[in-house]
């Protein structure tokens, strides 16, 4: 037995240490939004020497920091509801109904997910400026509200569910809308809250896209935050880090508390 | 006779739900994803950028322009160059990662390491990016300062053409290893401990369990795992823009970022639209083969 333990108690080391070297990066970022803008261009010290909160300051004084947090949060709550939403619908009419041309417009819809972004990039910015969107925050919202994945995702969810619940429902009189409503949706809230998780994770990290479609610094989001310190003011390193810790912390603590929830919906959807 | 009346009625209401729910969802579908699709590949053989009034249809000339463009040759082997080296190591890593963290007796243990190699992954990638790039700096970055420290010589990390490629790659394997290493567990967590059990009493080594049961079984995992990181580096844009912008001499200019700087920088639309054709080919034949390759033959 003890044999044993000596290798098991190196393999836990070793990954105990590349667990802790993956944080520090974010170590990293914390001590330095304490420095001051001339220590961190001047000093060869790790911790900071004279820890002050003037990166904090200049965060609140210089940028619309609340705005840009409430633009981030308003639009991914509305692309994951939306989402949501639609990923259910189509994915009940594809799991229970019949229609024609059923089979193709799903494997289009499938296909959807090789194209890489880059691809529509372009004619999605030029539909957006037809349709007067530029620079407005639905720019961001109104071409993610349906997603190929969510809707696949779905679509496996229902077939699951038996059509006798759905036969019941009609019998006691529903409309189809109240079944989807009512007996459907009750029955899918797992795969949901692990699409909505994802979808919310990466509207909000979404970087490219808002990059291209905002330019007032009043309608930014997050991730156009971050790089706005880098940009405007170039060398206050102190404010970018300390911008990064006033965004990343919250959510690493809502991470943190809702692990479970969210761990069991990356791997739900993964290996589907 | 009454029957099929209802059976009539029923066939109605469903035509009628179908199509009031779905017209809507399609008509974005269509709106925001189809047809930018087909536009952006027309677009390719257009000479358009939003700056002129005129922008007449070119046939092939974008993409005969794109053999000579030594930028674009440059970015398209860098791409290679970037997924080249970044996934394989990747896959290994957080093979070897799972593996090891699923031998974890503790529960409690299990759950924090794979915690500490998750929390990367829900940082947004530009503000990743911005940390890194404090770590890389030459003077006062964490690095060097490490370095320094050793009495090692400084690396010019972000600087030198040689070098900077590999720290992008260094900073993204951080960044993102932690969605496959969650993925591999559940898969590895989903090989039935029979299985384990038999091969232990058919006195099999841990070697020949590992490449002739454990691989084979995590064949599906391993497919949908290799299938989105190589679909999500060939398009890899955020720390390519934030950390070196393509410098230093292109050697970090990535299809991706081309692309965009084409597009909106120097407005060339047309000639970005060529050049995401060319990506969107690159991707289709690498996932597809990838699907014909690694189609699954066991269940269980």
């Amino acid at each position: 037995m003890r044999k044993k333990n000596i290798p098991y108690a190196i393999l836990f080391l070793v990954l105990l240490l590349g667990g802790c070297i993956m944080l520090v990066p974010f170590v990293w970022m914390i001590l330095s939004s304490f420095k001051s803008n001339l220590e961190i261009i001047s000093s060869t010290s790790i911790l900071p020497k004279a820890p002050s909160v003037e990166g904090y300051v200049t965060v609140f004084r210089d940028a619309p920091f609340v705005r840009w947090l409430m633009n981030s949060l308003g639009t991914s709550v509305l692309i994951t509801l939306g989402t949501l939403f639609t990923s259910a619908l189509a994915g009940y009419i594809f799991a229970k109904f019949n229609f024609r041309g059923k089979q193709a417009l799903f494997v289009v819809l499938l296909g959807t997910m090789m194209i890489p972004f880059q691809v529509v990039m372009v004619p999605t910015y030029l539909i957006i400026s037809k349709l007067g969107l530029l620079n407005n925050l639905m720019a961001v919202v109104v071409p993610s509200l349906v997603s190929a994945y969510g809707v696949f995702l779905s679509r496996q969810a229902v077939e699951a569910i038996p059509y006798e619940v759905i036969e019941s429902a009609r019998m006691d009189g529903s409309g189809e809308f109240r079944t989807f409503w009512q007996i459907i949706l009750p029955q899918i809230t797992a795969m949901l809250s692990a699409l909505g998780i994802f979808t919310f994770m990466a509207a909000w990290n979404n970087y490219l896209w808002p990059l291209i479609v905002l330019n007032d610094n009043e309608k930014m989001t997050v991730p156009l935050a971050l790089v706005f310190f880098n940009s405007k003011n170039t060398v206050n390193y102190n404010v970018e880090m300390s911008a990064g810790v006033l965004i990343m912390i919250p959510v690493f603590i809502v991470f943190l508390i809702f692990q479970k929830h969210f761990i069991k919906g990356l791997t739900m959807t993964g290996m589907k | 006779m009454s029957k099929v009346l209802t059976l009539y009625r029923q066939y109605r209401l469903d035509r009628r739900f179908i199509f009031l729910s779905l017209t809507p969802i399609l008509l974005l579908f269509l709106i925001f994803s189809i047809a930018p699709i087909v536009w952006g590949i027309i677009l390719g053989f257009y000479q358009y950028s939003a700056l002129y009034q005129e922008s007449p249809f070119i046939w092939f000339d974008n993409f005969t322009n794109l053999l000579k463009d030594e930028v674009f040759v440059k970015s398209f082997w860098n791409t290679f160059k970037f997924v080249g080296i970044a996934f394989p190591i990747n896959i290994v890593a957080t093979l070897i990662l799972s593996l090891g963290i699923n031998k974890i007796r503790s529960t409690f243990w299990r759950n924090t390491l794979r915690t500490m190699f998750f929390l990367p992954t829900i940082a947004p990638l530009s503000g990743s990016a911005i940390i890194w790039s404090t770590m890389y700096k030459n003077d006062g970055g964490l690095f060097n300062m490490i370095l320094e420290r050793l009495g090692l010589d400084t690396v010019p990390w972000l600087s030198d053409p040689s070098i900077a490629m590999w720290s992008v790659v260094l900073m993204t394997l951080w960044a993102d290893i932690g969605f496959n290493i969650v993925i591999f567990m559940a898969g590895l967590d989903s090989i039935p401990v029979q299985f384990y059990e038999a091969a232990r009493l058919d006195g099999a080594s841990r070697y020949v369990v590992f490449w002739k049961m454990t691989l084979p079984l995590l064949q599906r995992t391993t497919l949908f795992v290799t299938v989105m990181t190589l679909i999500s580096y060939f398009q890899m844009f955020p720390q390519f823009q934030v950390m070196t912008n393509g410098e230093p001499q292109n050697a970090t200019m990535v299809l991706a970022l081309n692309i965009y700087s084409n597009a909106f920088q120097y407005n060339n639309m047309g000639y970005a639209s060529a050049m995401a054709t060319v990506l969107l080919l690159i991707i289709m034949v690498i996932t597809l083969a990838q699907i014909r390759l690694g189609r699954s033959k066991w269940e269980y």
